[in-house]
């Protein structure tokens, strides 16, 4: 969801949002590592991190790239290279090894037939919270208002006095923040390594073309479908077909509906 | 010193590979990131071909090209309708999806432990082996497979290509089958990896999916990028440096991991640095190629055909006959009727301006006649054909085809390729006559030539053959549209708003322009605001409002209704 918002705005096909998780993570595992920091102080520092490396990426690079008039592949290419060396960076610097996240009880829940872990229902809460609140922001706020606009039409916008180069700031903070708290949440489970943020970014952006570029709800139901059709496929395919299936709905949809589930048709 | 050939080597695979997907990704504008599973795809089959079945090594080579290039081609038909981001999460799926096949099918692909003892193949009776040996081998492929790319990249077929990635609907508009291109391109793409894929199974005689990942295709993609698009011989330079390069890394003190880490900061680094600083790449696309064979054939031109008008006349029909004839044609977009049960008729060799305001649907009709856009009913007849619903190029084909209203040009074509993109039935469009008759194809090239270069005599800007389009006037391109929608050799021509946007200077040129085209015999149909034009240049008019034709007749006679004014213009303007 927070690429979706980043790309339904900027159009940019940020690919570094995965190095921007990447930081953030290490930022708030290093942290509640050394200084023994509690799992809410440690997401605020994640959020912290995710905002600042989202906005310095879409000032250092972005901006000057929009301003030399880079095509798009261009662009993709520049934030690409930016995750190979940013990656390569984190690994010279702490090591291939993955690091855990220390401190937080793991814990099975049973409710009826269903189990799972107080992770994942830590994750759940978090996620429609966030989800919810985002929405809430996009939908009753000034800002909120901005970046619709924006995304709608930057011309007209800045007709009207929206100043894009300023919502796309914002909206890369925001964004990289989120991606910031989900990835530290990800990494309760699943430790952070230097390679973490492909998989994650990846399934985002799968989702997102989904459900429809620009939709919100659109993003959560993609990313409901394709949960959905992973898990559900696992039951029926051999198990290593897992892997495909996101990639195998995501050709199918494009082939069939090439403007995602809830996207409206572009002419 | 084999290590070093080695090296030469895998940059000449490497190279191969770039240069069959800058093809797609330079020429055609197509972003695959599914390269390295075609390259897996072919290994694979030279491999599989050579193990199980015993083939010896150019049969193998066949048969990876025969898989890869109609896998390839098949991967158009989904590809074709999605373009930008679209196209490139595609093939993206495509490449998880390849390559997750090649991990999991295990009967087959052996999955993650690779299919190992490959035979290496035998030329000229001797059993080849080291890089040494394997170097002169694969100079011979990499140069055929530049060679092929070449011939490809820099021909008619190579500049469709280039039209299609410069803008699709437009090229579709000058008449070429933009389905047939996509598929030619991919599948050449796919056989000239292949070519590269059956020599790396050989060479390395070992092949495991760990070749063909996302990554790989990733690097490829960045290769070509890096090395500039659409010019082969860089893609050759950033092999040499990209591939080259990060082996001298090698002779660092320092454990693999950090090496390896380091070689992908430096890699990610210069990307960045590149699309900042250098985004055309090492050695950008030729833009002007062709001043020099311009001034030669422009003087051919002049001694050819000194001082006839340019326009050939084209007496398909007799004077009074209509050239095209709408009945009722009817489109709605959601609850809004584009066009109402609207028909018109153009008579031969006379100029109709359709006029009307904003929103009445006069640019719809133009799709709608052109096949742009398909009506939902009603019939439109060509010279007595029904063309209704026919794809765009196929009614410029019979001798229909328009202009946009927002130019549309070529713009990182030159103009006289924009113009010779147009011309109809080029022997160097097909596969075939381009390899197989080439003496035929570069006559048939000198003639296009020429003709192109008339007709930018005709509108005046032969002077401007080699420059780049997109960097001309606005008025100029407008002229250069002018002239691409004459060399499509189509004698109805419908001209969307040719005036707006131009000076005064410019639309003197236009009209005069447009009274002789329509004096050469060419059925002309306008779209205007400017009422003055209408006036100045149309025989009869159409007065179009929300997508119905209210009344017609001579120009100056709808101008002087009172009626039609207040609908122009407003209440009280009249």
């Amino acid at each position: 969801m927070s690429w979706g918002l980043i790309f339904a705005t900027t159009k940019i096909f940020h690919f570094s949002h995965a190095l921007t998780l990447t930081f953030a993570v290490y930022a708030a595992v290093l942290s509640s590592g050394a200084w023994g920091l509690p799992l809410p102080l440690a997401l605020a520092v994640a959020a912290l991190v995710g905002a600042g490396v989202g906005a310095a990426t879409e000032l250092y690079l972005y901006r000057p790239l929009r301003r030399v008039q880079a095509t798009q592949l261009n662009i993709f290419l520049a934030s690409l290279g930016l995750l190979i060396a940013g990656q390569s960076l984190v690994l010279v610097v702490f090591g291939p090894q993955a690091r855990a996240f220390e401190g937080f009880p793991v814990q099975g829940i049973t409710l009826g037939p269903v189990a799972f872990t107080t992770i994942e229902a830590l994750w759940l809460a978090v996620a429609w919270v966030l989800i919810a609140a985002l929405i809430g922001w996009l939908w009753l706020t000034r800002n909120g208002l901005a970046i619709r606009a924006v995304a709608n039409n930057p011309e007209l916008a800045q007709c009207v006095g929206v100043e894009h180069e300023r919502v796309f700031l914002l909206v890369f903070a925001v964004g990289s923040a989120l991606a910031g708290v989900a990835g530290t949440l990800l990494a309760l489970r699943d430790t952070a390594s230097p390679m973490m943020g492909v998989h994650p970014v990846l399934s985002a952006f799968i989702a997102v073309f989904l459900g429809g570029i620009g939709s919100i709800p659109g993003a959560a139901i993609g990313g409901l479908v394709l949960g959905l059709a992973e898990n559900m496929g696992g039951l029926v395919l051999p198990g290593y077909w897992q892997g495909v299936i996101a990639f195998v709905v995501l050709f199918i949809v494009l082939v069939v509906r090439p403007s995602g589930l809830l996207g409206t048709r572009r002419r | 010193m084999d290590f070093w050939l080695h090296v030469v080597n895998i940059i000449l695979l490497f190279a191969m590979l770039g240069a069959s997907l800058n093809l797609l990704l330079g020429y055609a504008g197509l972003v695959s990131m599914s390269h390295a599973a075609f390259f897996g795809v072919g290994a694979y089959a030279a491999a599989l071909t050579a193990v199980h079945l015993g083939w010896p090594f150019p049969l193998t080579l066949l048969a990876a090209i025969a898989i890869t290039t109609v896998l390839a081609g098949g991967v158009t038909f989904p590809a074709l309708r999605v373009r930008g981001e679209y196209l490139i999460l595609l093939t993206l799926a495509l490449q998880m999806v390849l390559y997750e096949l090649m991990l999991s099918w295990v009967d087959l692909t052996e999955g993650r432990t690779g299919i190992s003892a490959i035979p290496r193949p035998v030329v000229f009776g001797q059993r080849i082996v080291t890089p040494a040996q394997f170097l002169p081998l694969i100079a011979v492929c990499a140069a055929i497979v530049f060679t092929v790319a070449h011939r490809v990249g820099e021909s008619p077929l190579g500049r469709v290509l280039k039209a299609i990635r410069d803008d699709e609907r437009a090229t579709q508009a000058i008449g070429k089958n933009v389905v047939r291109y996509k598929v030619i391109v991919f599948s050449v793409s796919g056989a000239l990896a292949a070519v590269a894929a059956a020599l790396f199974a050989h060479y390395q005689a070992f092949i495991n999916p760990f070749s063909f990942t996302l990554e790989r295709s990733i690097f490829l993609v960045a290769l070509v990028v890096l090395g500039g698009t659409a010019n082969l011989l860089g893609t050759l330079v950033g092999a040499a440096l990209f591939v080259g390069l990060p082996e001298l890394l090698r002779f660092l003190q320092a454990p693999q991991d950090i090496v390896d880490a380091l070689r992908d900061f430096v890699f990610g680094a210069l990307l960045v640095a590149f699309m900042r600083f250098r985004p055309q790449g090492l050695v950008p696309e030729r833009a002007g190629a062709r001043p020099r064979r311009t001034d030669r054939t422009e003087a051919d031109a002049a001694r050819a055909a000194p001082t006839a008008p340019a326009v050939v006349p084209a007496a398909r029909t007799t004077a009074a006959a209509p050239a095209l004839v709408a009945e009722s044609l009817t489109k709605r977009f959601g609850g809004i009727y584009a066009a109402d049960g609207l028909s018109l008729v153009l008579p031969a060799g006379q100029v109709t301006a359709l006029v009307g305001p904003n929103g009445a649907g006069k640019t719809t009709v133009f799709n709608l006649l052109t096949g742009f856009v398909a009506p939902d009913a009603g019939r439109v007849l060509l010279h007595g054909r029904d063309i209704t619903g026919l794809a765009p190029w196929r009614t410029v084909g019979y001798g229909l085809a328009r202009t946009f209203q927002d130019v549309r040009l070529f713009e990182r074509m030159t103009v006289l390729d924009n113009v010779m993109a147009a011309i109809p039935g080029q022997p160097g469009e097909r596969l075939a006559p381009l390899f197989f008759a080439p003496w035929r194809t570069a006559r048939a090239e000198r003639e296009h030539c020429a003709r192109a270069l008339e007709e930018l005599a005709f509108v005046g800007l032969a002077n401007r053959a080699g420059a780049l389009a997109g960097a001309l006037a606005y008025g100029d391109q407008k002229l250069v549209a002018l002239a691409r929608l004459l060399a499509t050799g189509a004698d109805v021509l419908l001209l969307d708003e040719p005036a707006s946007g131009v000076d005064v200077h410019w639309v003197s040129r236009i009209l005069e322009l447009i009274r002789r085209v329509a004096a050469a015999g060419k059925t002309v149909c306008i779209v205007e605001h400017n009422l003055e034009v209408v006036t100045a240049v149309a025989d009869r008019a159409y007065f179009m409002e929300t997508g119905r034709i209210i009344t017609e007749g001579r120009p100056e006679a709808l101008m002087a209704d009172p009626q039609l004014g207040e609908i122009y213009f407003g209440t009280g303007a009249a």
